[in-house]
C-alpha cells in the first residue's frame, strides 16, 4: 500500500510542484495547471498519431510548446489583468481553465485514446510480493530528478536566485535591476513544462480531456498539505496524499479512498494554515 | 353600418374556427413535421456518449431522405446538457415549452433522465428508450414511459450464470460504479450467486472520480477472484484491466454492454481487453452469426447494421465521427419510436403512439427483440422493451466471439 501511494504520489509530486512555482511567483492558485499541461499532451498525442513522428522528436516539441504556453498565459493574460486582487486573479485562471479544456475538446472531440510510449505501460517489477508499473517507476525517477534540477536551478543558477528574489520582495527586486515581469513570465513557463511532464507521464494510461483534473486537485491537495510556499514542502505533501489515501483506500473504506485527500486539507488548514512544511510567518505588531 | 357588423361576424367565426382547429391539432405535430426531442452529452466528462445523439440524428436524417413517415418529416432536436441534470430539466422545459415537443426520444443518463421524468409523465408526453439499464423507468411503470434498454441486473445474472456454469468458476467477484448503474448490476449478481448456493467473493465500489486502482485490485488478488464482473465505464475498465495486468492479476474479466464497444475497448486497454467476455444488447444477432463464430461490427454482416452504417453512418455523419457500439446505439434506441409512429398512421396523437407503443410484439430491429403491453400499473414489464442478452467475447483484432444465442433476463429491481 505504502509502495503504491508513493508511486501515485509522484504524479501528484509533479503537479504540486507546478502549482507551487506559481503560487511562490503570482500569489495564485493555479487552477490552470491541469490543462496547461492537457494541450501539450493533446499536441504529443496528434504527433505521434496522426503525423507518425518518433516519441524523441514529439515529446522534446511538447515540453518547448508547454514551455511558450505558460509563458504566453503569464503575459498575454496575467499580466493584463488592472491591479487584481487574488479572487480575481483565481477566477482569471478558472477562466483559461476552461477555455483550454474547451479547445481541447472541440479540436479532439471527447473520446477516450490510449497514447504510444516508448515503454509498455502495464508492465511490472516484481519486489518479493509487491509489483510497481515500469510507468510508476519513471515517474518516480523522472519526478526525483525534476526535484533535483529545480532545487539546483534555485540554488546556483542566476536566474533562479532572481526568481527567488522576485518571489521574496518585489520591489527590491526591481531595485536591483531584475526584470520581475520576465522572471514571472519564465516561472509560468517552468512550471507549464513540469506540469507536461506530468501529463506526458499519465496519457500512457488513457487520454481524454478531463484525464488531468483529478491529479491536479491531489496535487494542489498535497501542495497545501506540505505549504503553498514550499517547493519540498510540495512533493512530501503529495507523497503523504498519495500513501494516506492508499492506506485508507486499503485498510478503512475503498469508497471513501478519494474524498480523503480532501479531508486531510480540511484538516491541516485547520491545524497548521500555512502547511506542514513551510515556514509560518507571524507579523508581531 | 350593417357591412361592417357581417365582417366582424366573419372575422370572429374564422379565428375561432381556427383557434378550434389549434386546439385539436396536437403538439408537435403539423401538417409536413413530428418534433421530437433528445438530450444528450456532447461536453464534459460524459461527453463520449455524446455519439448516441449523433446517431440518431443522422438515423432521422435517413428517414426523412426515405420519405419520413406518413408524409411527416421528422424534425430533430437535441441539445447538449452535459449530463447535468439541472441543464437536462432546463433544456427539456425550453423545447417543450418554446417548440413544443410531440415525443422524447433516448436521453443519455440515469440522474438526468430522472430529473425530467415527472415534467414529462405529468404533461402526458411519451418518452421512449432512455439509454441506461436502470429499474427507475419501470419500478412502477408509467404509461408514456417505454423503456428499451435491458437492466443491468440482467447483464449481471447472464454473467454470473455463464462463469458458475460453463467455466466452473466459484470465486466471483464485482467491481461496481457507486450509483445507479453499480448497483442494479451488483444486486443482480448477488442474486444469481444465491441461487447457485455462492456468495460474491468481494464487492468492491469505484468512485467516478478514482484513477488509481491498484487498492481494488489487492483486494481481488485478496480474494483470488477466478472471475472478475466490472460494472463501470469503459476508462475503469481499461485502469482496471491495466493495473491487474501490472500487479500479475489476470482473472476472467466479464463486463457489460456500457462496455460492448470492443474495437474501442481493445484500442484504450492497448490490446488488454482481448478474451474479456462481455454482455451484449445488440448490434449483432448471435442466432445468425451463429455460436462459436466471429463477427466484426466495424465490417457487419447483419443485414440492418450493413444498411445503417452504409445509409446513415456514411451519408450523415460528420467526417471526425467514428462508427462504433455508441454511434450504433443511437439509432437502435430510435427505431421503436420510428417503429411505433408508423404504426400510429398520418392521425397522429400521443394517445395513438402509446396505443401502438404497446401493440408492438418481438419487433426487431438491430437490437434484440422489443415487446411492450397494454398499461398496468403493476406490471414493470408492460414497459420494458427488451429483456434479452447475449455473450461475446473479445478477439485479439477486436472482433465480437459469440459465445450464447439471445439469453432472457429476469426482472430484478434494487430490493
Amino acid at each position: 500500500m505504502i509502495l503504491s501511494g508513493i508511486a501515485v504520489g509522484s504524479f501528484y509530486a509533479l503537479m504540486g510542484l507546478g502549482m507551487v512555482l506559481i503560487y511562490k511567483a503570482s500569489q495564485v492558485p493555479n487552477f490552470v495547471q491541469g490543462e496547461m499541461a492537457l494541450l501539450p499532451v493533446f499536441l504529443a498525442y496528434m504527433l505521434l498519431e496522426t503525423y507518425g513522428l518518433p516519441w524523441f522528436v514529439a515529446f522534446p516539441v511538447t515540453l518547448l510548446f508547454a514551455l511558450l504556453l505558460g509563458c504566453f498565459l503569464e503575459f498575454a493574460i496575467l499580466r493584463r489583468a488592472k491591479e487584481p486582487n487574488i479572487l480575481g486573479l483565481i477566477i482569471i485562471t478558472i477562466g483559461m481553465e476552461m477555455i483550454l479544456l474547451g479547445l481541447v475538446s472541440w479540436k479532439f472531440g471527447a473520446d477516450q485514446r490510449s497514447m504510444p510510449f516508448p515503454i509498455s505501460t502495464y508492465d511490472s517489477i516484481a519486489i518479493g510480493d509487491l509489483y510497481i508499473s515500469t510507468l510508476e517507476m519513471l515517474t518516480l525517477v523522472v519526478a526525483l530528478i525534476i526535484m533535483l534540477v529545480l532545487f539546483l536551478f534555485f540554488r546556483f543558477s542566476k536566474h533562479g536566485v532572481a526568481m527567488k528574489a522576485s518571489q521574496q520582495n518585489e520591489n527590491a527586486a526591481k531595485l536591483m535591476g531584475i526584470k520581475v515581469h520576465r522572471v514571472r513570465m519564465v516561472t509560468w513557463g517552468i512550471s507549464s513544462l513540469v506540469g507536461c511532464v506530468a501529463g506526458l507521464l499519465i496519457a500512457p494510461i488513457l487520454v481524454e480531456p478531463y484525464m488531468m483534473w483529478d491529479f491536479m486537485l491531489k496535487g494542489f491537495a498535497g501542495a497545501v498539505v506540505g505549504g503553498m510556499t514550499s517547493l519540498p514542502g510540495a512533493v512530501l505533501g503529495a507523497y503523504i496524499v498519495g500513501i494516506v489515501e492508499n492506506l485508507f483506500g486499503g485498510y478503512v473504506s475503498i469508497e471513501f479512498k478519494s474524498v480523503v485527500a480532501f479531508a486531510i486539507i480540511v484538516l491541516v488548514l485547520c491545524v497548521k494554515p500555512s502547511g506542514l512544511f513551510a515556514r509560518h510567518y507571524v507579523k508581531k505588531v | 353600418m350593417k357591412g361592417n357588423i357581417i365582417w366582424i361576424v366573419v372575422a370572429i367565426f374564422t379565428s375561432s374556427l381556427s383557434f378550434s382547429l389549434n386546439a385539436v391539432a396536437e403538439e408537435g405535430v403539423t401538417d409536413t413535421e413530428i418534433h421530437i426531442g433528445q438530450w444528450g452529452p456532447q461536453t464534459g466528462p460524459a461527453a463520449p456518449w455524446g455519439a448516441v445523439a449523433r446517431g440518431t440524428d443522422a438515423y432521422f436524417k435517413m428517414i426523412n431522405a426515405e420519405g419520413g413517415i406518413h408524409g411527416r418529416k421528422i424534425v430533430h432536436h437535441y441539445f447538449d446538457d452535459a449530463y447535468n441534470p439541472a441543464k437536462t430539466k432546463a433544456g427539456v422545459k425550453q423545447l417543450q415549452e418554446d417548440v413544443g415537443i410531440f415525443a422524447w426520444v433516448s436521453g443519455v443518463g440515469t440522474a438526468p433522465g430522472l430529473a425530467v421524468e415527472s415534467y414529462l409523465m405529468e404533461r402526458n408526453i411519451p418518452w421512449v428508450s432512455p439509454s441506461t439499464g436502470s429499474a427507475h423507468w419501470v419500478d412502477p411503470p408509467k404509461k408514456y414511459l417505454f423503456a428499451l434498454y435491458p437492466l443491468y441486473s440482467g447483464d449481471a445474472q447472464v454473467l454470473v450464470n455463464y462463469a458458475v456454469e460453463k467455466l466452473n468458476f466459484k470465486k466471483i467477484a464485482i467491481t461496481y460504479q457507486n450509483d445507479d448503474y453499480g448497483k442494479l448490476g451488483l444486486v443482480g449478481a448477488m442474486k444469481q450467486m444465491n441461487r447457485h448456493g455462492l456468495k460474491l467473493a468481494a464487492e468492491i465500489p469505484v468512485n467516478v472520480a478514482d484513477t488509481d486502482m491498484k487498492p481494488h485490485i489487492m483486494k481481488l488478488r485478496q480474494v483470488k477472484a477466478d472471475a472478475v464482473l466490472l460494472f463501470v465505464t469503459p476508462g475503469h475498465v481499461a485502469r482496471l484491466i491495466g493495473t491487474g495486468k501490472a500487479m500479475k492479476f489476470e482473472p476472467q474479466w466479464m463486463t457489460t454492454t456500457t462496455c460492448g464497444d470492443f474495437p474501442l475497448m481493445m484500442y484504450i486497454t492497448k490490446g488488454l481487453y482481448a478474451g474479456t467476455i462481455s454482455a451484449t444488447f445488440g448490434m449483432l444477432n448471435p442466432g445468425q452469426v451463429g455460436i462459436g463464430n466471429v463477427e466484426d461490427v466495424n465490417n457487419p454482416t447483419l443485414p440492418l447494421m450493413k444498411k445503417y452504417y452504409n445509409d446513415v453512418f456514411k451519408k450523415y455523419a460528420a467526417k471526425e465521427e467514428r462508427w462504433g457500439m455508441t454511434f450504433a446505439a443511437g439509432i437502435a434506441y430510435a427505431e421503436p419510436l420510428v417503429k411505433g409512429l408508423q404504426l400510429a398512421g398520418r392521425d397522429l396523437t400521443r394517445e395513438k403512439l402509446v396505443k401502438k407503443m404497446e401493440s408492438i410484439n418481438n419487433f426487431q430491429g438491430i437490437m434484440g427483440r422489443v415487446s411492450y403491453k397494454p398499461f398496468q400499473a403493476d406490471d414493470p414489464l408492460c414497459r420494458l422493451g427488451q429483456k434479452e442478452v447475449f455473450l461475446a467475447q473479445a478477439t485479439e483484432d477486436g472482433k465480437y466471439k459469440v459465445l450464447t444465442d439471445w439469453i432472457q433476463t429476469e426482472y430484478v429491481n434494487y430490493e
